[in-house]
């Protein structure tokens, strides 16, 4: 009981917790205003994760720095999946109408794509670097620098952007194309211009994701899915396009995983997040905290 | 003057026809297909096993190609194709390579369940291969015949060395965390008998996920436990994780292993110093003076692909191609005189002696190594360590 009561254990479900939430923050904001199914989503993180690496190891640039690199690439990418792919598709009618399902097929395609170019030009090799591991120790609760960093960034991103879509005039049309599309528009939301924003920072958070990831974990050009697949398991949690109910069900996963694998066995894993998963969906397929938040 | 320089003509023309065809003939390359994970759950490991691979056909090339009995030499090429980390596109790949690409020679493509499928279709088409990154008691009912396994790294084996190793550090409790993989698992049910075997207690003993992203419930645990061993029977993802929240929570224990992972030159890069006292799991070391040829490849890897060969799957794969080289030497193409070079024969390899009996090695011992300011050290058995095991001194 006592190991469950510990700040250490708080520490290590915050820190899972936020990192779920940054991944399935960008997944989500892309769904939610371009009802675009990412399956590419976890490369991104494995494309930010490789320019902390390369950063850190060919310019000694530290991850620090690298956010912001990593996040301007992949919202370079998502610009160019935008404009090249889903931009003339997005503005007729009829194809709008298919794209969801559209957008699976071009993603996995594009994921694919993604996890053969970085083996071609980095090989499949693991790939590791050494940054902020000191341990710091405070009311008796030990962490090492780099997750304090995470859970830091991804909880600085996380909230930050909840409360730009409550306050900025930006996030109320984001979140007008969110819940009604073509109202939005009939009000003078310029469409365009919010999906092209909202692409680019969903992408670029997910960089910035994989800047984090890569302080403690190996990098290697398959790293991705299993962030997509947790990515995806967050936002049905939440609730789908609900931003501040993703953030919540990233972090609400974190709490469950940690105190879960604690109270019975880590073996359990997979059926606790899938079981919650499984359960979401059964009992409310609109997401646990959808109603909370939009009251 | 027309005449002769006619004449001078006919004959040059003679002379370049006859070395033209005679350098065809001395450039006829002999073929060597494998199937590789270049994608899929394996990628990651596959570079370990084909760098070594890549950089065998260099320096045969360099030498002049690859000697068959005669004397003769001939450039060596490699036809190899993605298995998509399926065992069923290995079975696809191999009969392939030898039913329609006719290759040569065969080498291994990586892991335990590629090698265990591949057993039968070697068999069928009589084609042999030298194994290398396998290790299972499973390769034991392998039939013998076309497939051998280098490897001395079998869990049960594994498990006895182990136990041994623990007992002489003076380790009297141990904890024990296992991936749910097979490898591990395997390892495990064959560590834990050992262990009580020579009478160390095990006070944790929990499995978990290969996809687990928090150690922290574990590792809190253990330290409360603080027994004086900790064996993390990893794989490379979790080893990454283990080693990074270890450190994090201050696990004390003065024996710490980490079953696969860090040999991998990426892991002392994440980890520094903190990777220091770390044991594992492989055969060889570059810092044995009983085995030369391994200090030339370990020199020969780096220079060729910026970092350190893996000490387990790159020394096997290395291995496996001066098995194969020496026996081509010995026996020539004929797979089936080839067959009996292998199976007979006693080879020179960068880790020492090889020799086989049914499909395993029998001569290199079972080993650990132990990382050591950086290097890895081969710190079990006695008789071929390269330093002696020195306790954990902290991350």
């Amino acid at each position: 009981m006592d190991t469950l009561l510990s700040g250490q254990m708080l520490f290590a479900a915050l820190v899972s917790g936020s990192l779920y939430a940054l991944v399935a923050l960008g997944l989500n904001l892309v769904y939610g205003t371009l009802r675009l199914l990412n399956i590419a989503h976890g490369d991104l993180v494995m494309i930010g994760a490789y320019t902390a690496f390369w950063m850190i190891s060919l310019f000694a640039v530290p991850p620090i720095i690298s956010l912001v690199v990593a996040a301007a690439l992949c919202a370079l990418l998502g610009w160019a999946v935008y404009v090249g792919l889903f931009r003339r598709m997005l503005a007729k009618p009829e194809l709008a109408k298919r794209v969801e399902a559209n957008s699976l097929i071009l993603f996995y395609g594009i994921s694919v794509i993604l996890q053969n170019l970085a083996a071609l030009a980095f090989t499949s090799t693991s790939r590791g670097y050494q940054y902020l591991d000191t341990v710091i120790t405070w009311q008796g609760v030990s962490m090492t620098g780099n997750r304090l960093l995470t859970l830091g960034i991804a909880a600085a991103i996380c909230f930050g952007t909840i409360l730009f879509l409550r306050f900025h005039l930006f996030g109320w049309g984001l979140r007008a194309v969110i819940q009604r599309r073509e109202a939005a528009q009939v009000v003078g939301v310029n469409l365009n211009r919010v999906q092209l924003l909202t692409i680019c920072g969903g992408f670029a958070v997910a960089g910035v994701a994989g800047v984090l990831v890569s302080m403690t974990e190996q990098i290697t050009p398959f790293m991705g899915f299993p962030f997509t697949i947790v990515a995806f398991v967050v936002i049905i949690i939440g609730g789908l396009g609900n931003i501040g109910a993703g953030v919540l069900a990233g972090f609400c996963l974190g709490l469950v995983e940690t105190y879960g694998i604690a109270l019975t066995s880590p073996g359990y894993r997979s059926i606790l997040i899938y079981g919650l998963f499984v359960g979401v969906l059964l009992i409310r397929p609109e997401g646990i905290f959808t109603k909370a938040v939009r009251s | 003057m027309k005449g002769p320089t006619r004449l001078v003509n006919a004959a040059l023309g003679a002379v370049m026809a006859t070395m033209t065809a005679g350098a065809a003939f001395a450039q006829d390359p002999i073929t060597i297909g494998y199937s590789i994970a270049r994608t899929g759950i394996y990628a990651a490991a596959a570079p370990s096993q084909e760098n070594p691979y890549k950089l065998w056909q260099k320096q045969v090339n360099a030498e002049g190609g690859l000697e068959l009995p005669d004397g003769e030499r001939r450039p060596v090429e490699f036809v190899s194709y993605d298995d998509q980390s399926n065992p069923a596109n290995t079975v696809r790949i191999y009969e392939k390579l030898i039913t329609q690409d006719d290759v040569d020679l065969l080498a291994a493509p990586w892991g335990t369940p590629m090698h265990l499928a591949l057993a039968p279709v070697l068999q069928r088409y009589k084609m042999p291969m030298v194994g290398n990154t396998a290790a299972s008691v499973q390769l034991r009912n392998v039939a013998p015949g076309y497939i051998w396994f280098p490897t001395s790294a079998i869990p049960d084996a594994m498990g006895a060395e182990l136990a041994k190793m623990m007992q002489a550090e003076g380790v009297e409790t141990a904890a024990l965390l296992a991936n749910e993989l097979p490898y591990s698992q395997e390892f495990r049910s064959f560590l834990i008998p050992a262990l009580e075997e020579v009478g160390i207690e095990v006070t944790v003993d929990e499995s978990y996920p290969p996809d687990v992203k928090d150690m922290t419930s574990m590792l809190v645990e253990v330290r409360e436990a603080a027994p004086d061993a900790v064996v993390a029977m990893t794989y490379p993802a979790d080893s990454f994780l283990f080693a990074g929240q270890a450190r994090e929570l201050g696990i004390e224990a003065p024996f710490v292993m980490s079953l696969i992972g860090p040999t991998i030159d990426a892991y002392r890069k994440a980890n520094g110093a903190g990777a220091n006292g770390i044991v594992s799991s492989a055969h060889w070391s570059s810092e044995a003076d009983a085995w030369p040829k391994g200090q030339a490849f370990f020199d020969a890897y780096v220079a060729e692909f910026g970092e350190e060969p893996d000490a387990l799957d790159s020394a096997l794969a290395y291995m496996s191609m001066e098995i194969l080289q020496q026996a081509v030497a010995e026996a020539g193409l004929d797979p089936e005189v080839l067959r009996g070079a292998i199976a007979e024969g006693t080879f020179d390899t960068i880790n020492g002696e090889v020799r086989f009996d049914g499909v395993q090695n029998v001569v290199t011992p079972t080993g650990f190594v132990q990382i050591q300011d950086g290097k890895i050290e081969l710190v079990w058995p006695e008789a071929v360590k390269t330093a002696d095991f020195a306790p954990k001194q902290g991350w």
